[in-house]
């Protein structure tokens, strides 16, 4: 892994500098910024999260084991009252709805963590501590060759620092 | 945030939000930063407080300690009133724990501005409430060590719990609310958590934000999956918001007991548990907003929007205290009849006006702008609330319990200095995560305040784009 950061103070700037290097190719870009923002995720046009796979199969993994729990454990050990069902849905229903809840959201969870790629081990390659604070950045992943084009493209749109890491 | 509307005859001030700039006094993204996590040094104020939740921990421990010793008699139970201060304090207990995940869940759906500053704070108190909640059924069964009972779980014995009873429902619900409150707090703290790598110097200290914060890094591809899977979270637990209080008023609606068995249970629980967890977000809060100098941030439009969630909650509440007294005398059946009237001019009448007074009568003051926008009035007003939401479930669990189907029955129930010792120990309890909490990890959200200040732009003004 090889590139070149750009540490930017303006967010129109870093827009401009990843529409830049998109338009010429000049290799895989990763932007930063201390809180989420549309203008990065506009220019960097990435496919739309599937992180709702996740919920969607975890919920339903999750309200199929709420009833069958509950509808298993009571034929399991039945409790016998005249007239009443040994197995009742409705009431079960609380158990569907809850660990349809609990196992969809944990799954959801998981999904992000998977997505984005966390926990990472370590996050000094492209990164700069300023990103979480107030300043924008963008990571441009490339060819030897290709670096000091990058390095061009980011000073002209107004990076305060640029740096070359590998 | 369309609702927040500059009165015209107000002077325009930093802590006066207005529909185009929320937070008028917060410049940039360093300044959030900075003024946020300087809370995080400790006081000594904060310090005696955290000794004061100790200490108040210590009796509420010492209480639980004596009674596993003496039995549970020395709790002030006699047949019939065999559920008292245990029960009513774990109902007040969830029903503060309901605000945190409204502010951040529902609230957040529904794009209500006013929650940005004050969610982190209400959904650590969430969590740290629903813990303190937990602990009084536990206490309340006698053998606190049977009680994985209740859990269905594979066992020597092939035994397994009754799933019709409402009290493994609430085991579930109970669980779960824990369970979804404690990620969804979590998961809004990771680029939090982040913020406080980046700046931290102490090495050890640095290793264990970094392994708080699963190395992350602020990338969009971070924050989409983020957005995304806060957004799901949040759709998730609104109905959990609205399904545990449901849940929690059926362990009384599903007894044929004079004043519980009735459907109108789970919507006048969660309207109360809305209502309760909002009074004690302000009691939190404005305190907050003073000490640490936090005004510009918990603005007085975000204390006037949260009055009017309160008066309509407070409203809601009382209609259906109204309603209750209507069925019982449209339903003509003379137990409940003469329970209600029991309840409100008999043998427990204080406790009936108490409630009256602090749900339905002092939050009507919140038709004053003036009284919204007045912090030390809603202080005082949430103490009164915080007191009147006890007694409301006090008036639900004591004369009903007291005041049965059969006269031979009827009886009173005066509770112990244990029971005292164990709410004042819940409290303890509950400060003690909280002030712990306020010093550790940022008190508001780091990276939602930041979204909505503009962006410093090269080109002219930033200009504002809608939530994550």
């Amino acid at each position: 892994m090889r590139g070149m950061v750009g540490v930017f103070h303006e967010l129109d700037s870093t827009v401009d500098t990843i529409e830049e290097l998109k338009h010429k190719g000049l290799g895989k870009l990763t932007a930063y910024s201390p809180t989420p923002r549309h203008e990065l995720e506009h220019a960097i046009d990435p496919p739309e999260s599937p992180v709702r796979k996740f919920t969607l199969f975890g919920a339903l993994a999750g309200v199929t084991f709420g009833y069958w729990l509950s509808i298993w454990g009571s034929m399991y050990w039945p409790l016998v009252v005249g007239g009443k069902a040994i197995a009742s849905w409705l009431p079960y229903t609380v158990f569907g709805f809850e660990v349809m809840v609990m196992v969809g959201a944990l799954s959801t969870v998981f999904g992000m963590f998977y997505l984005a790629g966390i926990p990472r081990l370590t996050e000094t390659v492209g990164y700069d501590v300023r990103f979480s604070h107030g300043h924008y950045g963008v990571w441009c992943e490339c060819a030897p060759d290709k670096l000091a084009e990058v390095e061009q493209v980011m000073r002209r749109h107004g990076a305060v620092e640029v740096r070359g890491e590998r | 945030m369309a609702t927040l509307v500059q009165p015209a005859d107000e002077p325009r001030r930093p802590n006066i939000a207005t529909a185009d700039v929320q937070l008028p006094a917060v410049k940039d993204y360093e300044q959030v930063d900075n003024e946020i996590l300087a809370i995080l040094k400790p006081t000594k104020a904060w310090f005696f407080g955290l000794m004061a939740a100790i200490a108040c921990l210590g009796l509420g421990a010492f209480s639980w300690a004596y009674q596993i010793h003496q039995g549970l008699g020395v709790a002030g139970y006699n047949p019939p009133v065999m559920w008292g201060v245990y029960i009513i304090t774990f109902v007040f207990w969830v029903g503060i724990g309901h605000a945190g995940t409204l502010i951040s869940a529902i609230l957040y759906l529904f794009r209500a501005g006013f929650r940005t500053t004050i969610y982190r704070a209400a959904e650590a108190m969430t969590v740290f409430a629903v813990m303190t909640a937990g602990l009084f059924p536990i206490i309340h069964i006698g053998r606190p060590w049977k009680f994985f009972w209740l859990i269905p779980y594979p066992n020597w014995r092939l035994l397994w719990p009754n799933f019709k009873s409402p009290l493994v429902w609430d085991v579930f619900a109970i669980t779960t609310y824990l369970t979804i409150s404690t990620t969804f707090l979590f998961v809004g703290l990771i680029p939090d958590i982040a913020v406080l790598r980046d700046r931290e110097k102490n090495p050890v200290r640095k290793q264990i934000l970094a392994f708080l914060s699963f190395g992350w890094r602020n990338s969009e591809r971070e924050w989409r999956h983020f957005a995304r899977a806060y957004l799901f979270l949040a759709a998730f637990s609104t109905p959990l918001v609205l399904s545990v209080h449901s849940v929690v008023s059926f362990d009384f609606a599903m007894g044929i007991v004079p004043g519980w068995h009735t459907t109108i249970f789970p919507p006048y629980f969660v309207a109360g548990a809305i209502f309760s967890g909002f009074a004690m977000v302000w009691t939190i809060i404005i305190p907050m907003r003073r000490w640490f100098n936090l005004k510009h941030y918990v603005t007085l439009n975000h204390l006037d929007a949260s009055a009017k969630m309160v008066l309509f909650t407070s409203m809601v509440v009382g209609l259906a205290y109204m309603i209750e007294f209507f069925i019982a005398w449209y339903g003509g059946i003379k137990y409940e009849q003469d329970y209600f009237w029991n309840r409100v001019f008999g043998q427990w009448w204080w406790a009936a006006w108490i409630m009256l007074t602090c749900n339905m009568i002092l939050p009507l003051s919140l038709f004053s702008q003036k009284l919204r926008r007045n912090p030390t009035w809603l202080w005082i007003l949430s103490i009164f609330i915080n007191i009147g939401m006890w007694f409301e479930r006090f008036v639900i669990v004591v004369p009903s319990l007291s005041h049965d189907v059969e006269p031979w029955q009827w009886s009173s129930y005066v509770p112990t200095w244990v029971d005292y010792g164990m709410i004042i120990g819940s409290f303890g309890w509950f400060f003690m995560w909280f002030l712990l909490f306020v010093k550790q990890l940022p008190i508001m959200a780091l990276a939602e305040i930041k979204e909505i200040i503009p962006p410093r732009m090269k080109k002219g003004h930033g200009h504002h784009h809608g939530g994550h």
